[in-house]
């Protein structure tokens, strides 16, 4: 008997410690949404069966059934529909079926990845099986109500944190994948949600035979770049000629090309080798100004002057000492502020004449 | 004072070259000689330190490791999207390579995978991945790899053996070139799921992951924050690279610098022994040279032709030689010092930087010096009295 019981355990160890826990289905997933686009979320586009393991399915009123990679997605889309908690189905780590999640138990903060969140939410219909796996894998062991909360408070990092990631890579790989494959004209406009485009990319050949990991960016960047026309105006690097300098130091600009500056006139412009001199030279000559770019410190692209967040007093220092440094958003310049003992971020408009005289 | 070239004072001087016949052509063969060898040396140097510039110049500025145990250890993708969150950073590959060990030849391939429409982390992988063809199982290689392929028979295709002992069969799509020699001679490129499958390298996994950082002040700052978010990981920025690759570099210089010393002091061996004074037959010349009336510029004129001559040809010469020596012949002997400062089993050819500085040095190095080393005694003479040097 005892030898029965060591052998059990033994193999329920083996089975869950043993092989390393994936968030794919092991068995046939079940999706509950209806059409070719059923295998993808309507929200992110992701491929259910990867992660459906953290998959949501709910009832929207007049709405068929979507299903979710993740209660992230389901947190987003309860931003836009009225969905009722009783209706929302999770998937049961251990049978992979969907139950209802307002009597599942949740474990939170386990080592297992977060889909689309940093923190991973894994539903178990047993509360024994939820703490079992809360042990294995460490975090705790919460109700419905508790997860979907943290998934609604922690949605505006999570958000943010796949943003960059779209920004600085997914996009720029979407861009190439459609440039090289979509020769055909495809009406974006016509779909509803991206896991339709996604659907018709698969079943219509739009852009020819793609995988999976080559169609999610190619539909992100159709769905969230193309979509809203092609990104707004390209920011490229300040132009400057070897011939120009300074109208406050005197130097040449164009050995500065991380600080370059520039104001334009109607017809003439200045160049400056930051963005302190630049400010020094506004505050003399404000009139008639159509354009002012400052360098942004961390793209090194151009940014409108009027718009940035500058630093001031931290231990960068520009071709003239002591500099405002440029960033684009508020928190670009906060984050660099707390590297570099910022004294203080303040917007185009807060910068004062006595506040640049202090800089020198 | 005349400062047009006086051709009767040449024309002595050639004389006089060819009249010590034995003692010019010694003189000049010498001074070829050495400055053939310091030539040789300063342009393999030179070319050596322009390939390892431009080799680490083309790589990211930071690369990030996980290290298990004290070793390199295969990467978790998923460390990309933190490392992508931090502000500052442009970009983020996570590469997929390692090193291949072909046992017929003895040699290494470095595999790379590169994946077709993710931001090549290199330039010269830009145009090789509109090259490659990413659909059946292809590659591209190095100049280096094609030749050891070709030598084992392996015109077409190349049977890679994997980790489980199973063949993978992958076409040779084309030859890789890159900036420098040393950077694409042992290289193979394929698709990264090529790579995977050759080293049985999980989706999940990485060998390293290299990011990109558009500003490179803030370098220093994203590294000790990589390293800060993962204390797991080797976090290498690309002046650690420069610096190690000085240093293997520096070491390797320093054997040079043997050669070089002994060089010169050769060469000053033979000014001293020309400066400490002339034979007594040369200060009867200069006598009698002023005995019929010759002045003492004259004398110094003639002398200087005569060292100028012998100098600028061995001058010449000498360049010439290295010129052809090192980069048409690739400096047979002298490179092996240099070969294999890298752990790889890599042959390179030396690209040509013809760097004026160096030119210079030597010129001024050589030349004044000799033609000085033959003036001053035979001042020293030429003020004296003739019949005082005659007698």
């Amino acid at each position: 008997m005892l030898h029965k019981i060591l052998l059990l355990l033994l193999s329920l160890f083996l089975s869950l410690g043993a092989e390393t826990f994936t968030k794919s289905a092991t068995i046939a997933p079940e999706l509950v949404q209806k059409g070719s686009q059923k295998e993808w979320c309507p929200v992110c586009g992701m491929k259910l069966e990867t992660y459906y393991k953290t998959s949501h399915a709910a009832k929207i009123h007049n709405h068929p059934q979507r299903q979710y990679c993740s209660i992230r997605c389901l947190a987003v889309d309860m931003h836009e529909f009225k969905i009722d908690t009783n209706d929302v189905q999770v998937v049961d780590v251990v049978s992979q079926k969907l139950i209802s999640a307002k009597d599942a138990f949740y474990v939170v903060g386990s080592d297992v990845l977060g889909t689309m969140s940093k923190v991973s939410k894994l539903a178990f219909k047993d509360k024994e099986a939820a703490e079992d796996f809360n042990m294995e894998h460490g975090g705790e062991v919460v109700d419905f109500k508790k997860a979907l909360s943290m998934a609604q408070s922690s949605l505006e990092a999570d958000i943010a944190m796949v943003q960059m990631k779209k920004e600085k890579q997914v996009y720029p790989m979407g861009k190439k994948i459609f440039e090289k494959n979509c020769k055909k004209e495809i009406d974006i406009h016509h779909y509803l949600q991206i896991n339709e485009l996604k659907a018709d990319l698969v079943t219509k050949k739009l852009c020819g035979e793609l995988a999976e990991q080559e169609l999610q960016p190619l539909s992100l960047y159709m769905w969230e770049v193309k979509r809203f026309g092609e990104g707004a105006s390209k920011q490229n690097i300040i132009q400057v000629t070897k011939d120009e300098k300074c109208p406050i130091c005197g130097m040449f600009v164009y050995k500065y090309p991380k600080w370059a500056a520039q104001i334009f006139y109607k017809d003439t412009h200045f160049s400056f080798d930051g963005a302190k001199d630049m400010m020094k030279y506004y505050f003399d000559h404000k009139d008639g100004i159509s354009k002012m770019i400052v360098t942004d410190y961390y793209s090194q692209k151009t940014l409108d002057a009027t718009k940035a967040f500058y630093v001031i007093g931290s231990d960068v220092y520009g071709p003239m000492g002591n500099e405002l440094i440029p960033f684009a958003t508020q928190k670009e310049a906060s984050a660099f502020s707390m590297d570099h003992k910022g004294h203080k971020v303040i917007g185009f408009e807060a910068i004062t004449k006595k506040e640049i005289e202090k800089l020198d | 004072m005349r400062s047009r070239i006086n051709f009767y004072i040449v024309e002595y001087a050639i004389n006089s070259l060819l009249r010590q016949k034995y003692k010019t052509v010694f003189v000049a063969l010498v001074l070829t000689l050495l400055i053939f060898l310091l030539s040789s040396i300063f342009f393999i140097t030179s070319s050596i330190k322009y390939e390892l510039h431009a080799t680490v110049e083309a790589l990211p500025e930071i690369t990030v490791q996980k290290i298990k145990a004290g070793r390199h250890d295969e990467i978790d993708v998923a460390l990309m999207d933190a490392i992508l969150e931090l502000h500052g950073v442009e970009s983020a590959v996570a590469r997929v390579w390692g090193y291949y060990y072909f046992e017929n030849a003895g040699v290494n391939f470095t595999l790379m995978g590169i994946d077709e429409y993710e931001e090549q982390y290199k330039k010269s992988f830009v145009d090789a991945a509109t090259k490659l063809d990413f659909t059946g199982t292809s590659m591209l290689v190095g100049e280096g790899v094609k030749r050891v392929m070709d030598a084992n028979y392996y015109k077409e295709y190349f049977n890679f053996i994997k980790p489980d002992g199973s063949l993978k069969r992958v076409d040779i799509g084309g030859v890789f070139k890159a900036q420098t020699e040393l950077e694409s001679n042992d290289i193979i490129l394929m698709s990264k799921e090529g790579v995977r499958e050759i080293f049985d390298i999980k989706q999940s996994k990485a060998t390293d992951i290299v990011v990109r950082v558009a500003n490179f002040n803030e370098v220093a700052t994203i590294a000790s924050k990589i390293k800060l978010l993962y204390p797991d990981t080797r976090v290498i920025t690309k002046d650690d690279l420069k610096i190690s690759y000085q240093n293997i570099f520096d070491y390797k210089s320093g054997i040079f610098l043997a050669l070089f010393t002994t060089a010169l002091f050769a060469f000053f061996i033979i000014i001293y022994d020309r400066a400490s004074g002339l034979s007594s037959e040369q200060k009867r010349e200069i006598g009698i040279l002023k005995a019929i009336g010759w002045r003492v510029d004259d004398v110094l004129r003639e002398k200087f032709y005569e060292g100028f001559i012998v100098s600028l040809f061995a001058y010449l010469v000498g360049i010439s030689l290295a010129l052809a020596f090192v980069y048409i012949f690739h400096a047979p002997l002298l490179r092996e010092i240099f070969s294999g400062y890298s752990q790889l089993k890599t042959s390179f050819a030396l690209p040509f930087v013809l760097d004026v500085q160096t030119l210079a040095l030597l010129f001024f190095l050589t030349v004044p010096l000799y033609i000085a080393a033959i003036i001053i005694p035979s001042w020293r003479s030429a003020t004296l009295e003739a019949d005082e040097v005659i007698r």
